[in-house]
């Protein structure tokens, strides 16, 4: 049992190494892969090689693989917090309300274009603030139906409001897309400063999570016998995995897919589902996925760049189906 | 210490959405005995046992535990104090048996803290404690009720508390294992174990238990010797029915007239329960 563990975290390490040089390697220009290593290596390598791989596609790099890590950690912390296989990111209206957001600044107030990460984040960590509290406020609050019913209508408002404001300017209506879509942008280090935070914050709080989320699986009395609050535990996991997909968002659209399977994928694949097992294996994992499905988008029909999150889907659903059957 | 109550309620009131389930509860709870909650359905006897715990808020009394008021309590500190037996809880398919017995340590480690070579003693003693030694390794999706019971309470001993608080051990249990239960709470109690348990098999709970609370409508009625307080017309006033318990440590005779009050003095039927 323990061996399969270190076996997925194994294969998900060296596949996540390798699609990190890969993705800096491949592109319209490709470079090859030992120089790309030595040049992040601090090692001497053509002035050109460094300028592609580390100035220009690193930020991109290490985007995809935060963006990847925090999407996957915050679907398994709300599946865990909801006890709810379908539980992703939507469902506390954190990927309605960073919709709204950017999709505001990109309609609204189009020369204000580079506030849309910072409207995604603001918007997303609203939408679920309001989860949230309206989740657990009252006698029967903290409870999962509370929440996912609180989730469902504040995503509906936040859908509601975006498809007004695409009725209200139709003309500027693909400048949004490509952040509805999901995917990832070259602009250097900008949206990865202004969410670094909130994406520490997020991870920090997942690892604190991991043992309460745990004790919360054997049912809210037993971990309330061993003295974890499940109320508490499940708002903490709710904010951390709020701040996590919100600062995703931010970066890189709404890519909420990758949060529902990933976590999926992991348990699938090692038979478990202790938390101090899938928090690190799913940020290792999810990192690993998105950074291959941007450097295929980069590059299956480069120099055009196909939108990652449609192509996530498409070739996620199928493979996903595939385990399922496989393991069912 | 023996003498000392772990466990103190007066009073105790306890309302759930505007409606009064507990109204008034008195009992005491001492190390090394078996304290039996008994009582018609819907009484309150496990809304009880969730107040006594702090599972569920009460609205009126008082709770201590050591001494301490139940809301003066850190919570993994009650943890330590007392471990609380659910009759049901969700069940994880992605855990094992070990996996869960282990999460038994919580109160004893800190928030980052790994278990220690004794903590993993502690939980393989509490595996085998509980009987479900063969079951370590399975999927808890893969358990049955009576196991999934067992290792519930494997999780509450490997908290190493000096009360535990079980709701319905038995209810999904066949009459063996039933009796294995009450043989495993009486060696408990031996050992210098507090045990309340929240029970419906009277013939068991008169076999086990030091002493009887009866709760009937949300009030403690009785507090006893279970010869004192399960008299025929004590279970006829209670329970509503035609019945005696005929109490032997250990062993009981209950003969339950089922088909109604003297119509069919043929009709007896008996049931034996205890341990063997």
């Amino acid at each position: 049992m323990r061996s399969r563990h270190s076996l997925v975290l194994a294969a998900g390490l060296a596949v996540l190494v390798l699609s990190f040089l890969a993705s800096l390697a491949f592109g319209a220009v490709a470079l090859p892969i030992k120089e790309v290593a030595r040049a992040l290596a601090g090692g001497d390598v053509s002035g050109q090689v460094h300028e592609i791989a580390v100035g220009l596609r690193l930020p991109r790099t290490a985007s995809a693989a935060a963006v990847g890590a925090a999407l996957a950690v915050a679907g398994v912390l709300l599946q865990g917090a909801l006890a709810n296989p379908l539980a992703s990111p939507d469902v506390i209206g954190v990927t309605g309300g960073a919709g709204f957001g950017a999709t505001l600044i990109l309609l609204a107030f189009p020369d204000q274009a580079p506030l849309v990460p910072l409207g995604a984040l603001i918007f997303g960590l609203v939408a679920a603030g309001i989860v949230l509290t309206l989740g657990s406020a009252g006698p029967r609050g903290g409870s999962i139906e509370r929440v996912v019913l609180a989730g469902i209508a504040i995503a509906a408002l936040f859908g509601a409001a975006t498809t007004s404001l695409m009725v209200a300017y139709p003309d500027r209506v693909s400048s949004a897309i490509g952040f509805l879509a999901g995917g990832l942008v070259s602009d250097g280090w900008s949206s990865l400063e202004t969410s670094g935070p909130y994406l520490a914050a997020g991870f920090v709080g997942a690892v604190l999570l991991a043992r309460p989320l745990d004790r919360l699986s054997l049912g809210d009395d037993l971990a309330a016998s061993l003295g974890t609050s499940p109320r508490r535990t499940r708002l903490l996991a709710g904010i951390a995995a709020a701040a996590l997909a919100a600062a995703a968002a931010s970066i890189a659209g709404l890519l909420g897919f990758l949060g529902l399977i990933v976590p999926h994928l992991v348990r699938l694949a090692a038979g478990t589902a202790t938390h101090r097992f899938l928090i690190p294996a799913c940020a290792i994992v999810g990192a690993a996925v998105l950074l291959l499905g941007d450097t295929l988008a980069r590059t299956v029909v480069a120099p055009i760049e196909l939108p990652v999150g449609p192509l996530m889907v498409v070739l996620g659903v199928p493979w996903f189906l595939w385990l399922l059957r496989k393991t069912a | 210490m023996t003498a000392a109550h772990l466990l103190k309620a007066e009073g105790v009131r306890v309302e759930i959405a505007g409606l009064e389930i507990v109204e008034h509860a008195d009992l005491e709870l001492t190390a090394g005995r078996i304290l039996a909650i008994v009582g018609p359905n819907g009484a309150g006897k496990s809304t009880l046992a969730r107040a006594l715990v702090g599972l569920q808020g009460a609205a009126g009394g008082s709770i201590a535990w050591a001494g301490k008021p139940l809301g003066k309590w850190r919570r993994r500190e009650l943890a330590r104090t007392r471990a609380f037996v659910p009759q049901r809880a969700p069940v994880s398919a992605g855990l094992t048996t070990r996996d869960a017995v282990a999460m038994g340590r919580a109160p004893h480690l800190g928030a980052l803290q790994r278990p220690t070579a004794k903590d993993a003693a502690i939980v393989e003693r509490a595996i085998a404690r509980s009987g479900v030694e063969h079951l370590a390794e399975r999927s808890l999706a893969t358990l049955s009720g009576g196991e999934l019971q067992r290792v519930r309470l494997a999780v509450a001993l490997a908290q190493e508390t000096p009360a535990i608080v079980l709701d319905e051990p038995t209810a999904s249990l066949d009459l063996g294992a039933a009796a294995e239960m009450g043989r495993l709470l009486h060696d408990l109690a031996a050992e210098g174990l507090a045990v309340l348990v929240v029970v419906h098999d009277l013939a068991l709970a008169a076999a086990i238990a030091d002493e009887v609370v009866i709760v009937d409508r949300g009030r403690t009625v009785a507090h006893g010797e279970p010869a004192d307080v399960l008299t025929s017309e004590r279970l006829l006033e209670t329970w509503g029915a035609a019945a005696t318990l005929d109490i032997r440590r250990g062993a009981t005779v209950f003969e339950v007239d089922w088909l109604a009050s003297g119509a069919r003095p043929e009709g007896a039927a008996s049931t034996e329960g205890g341990l063997a």
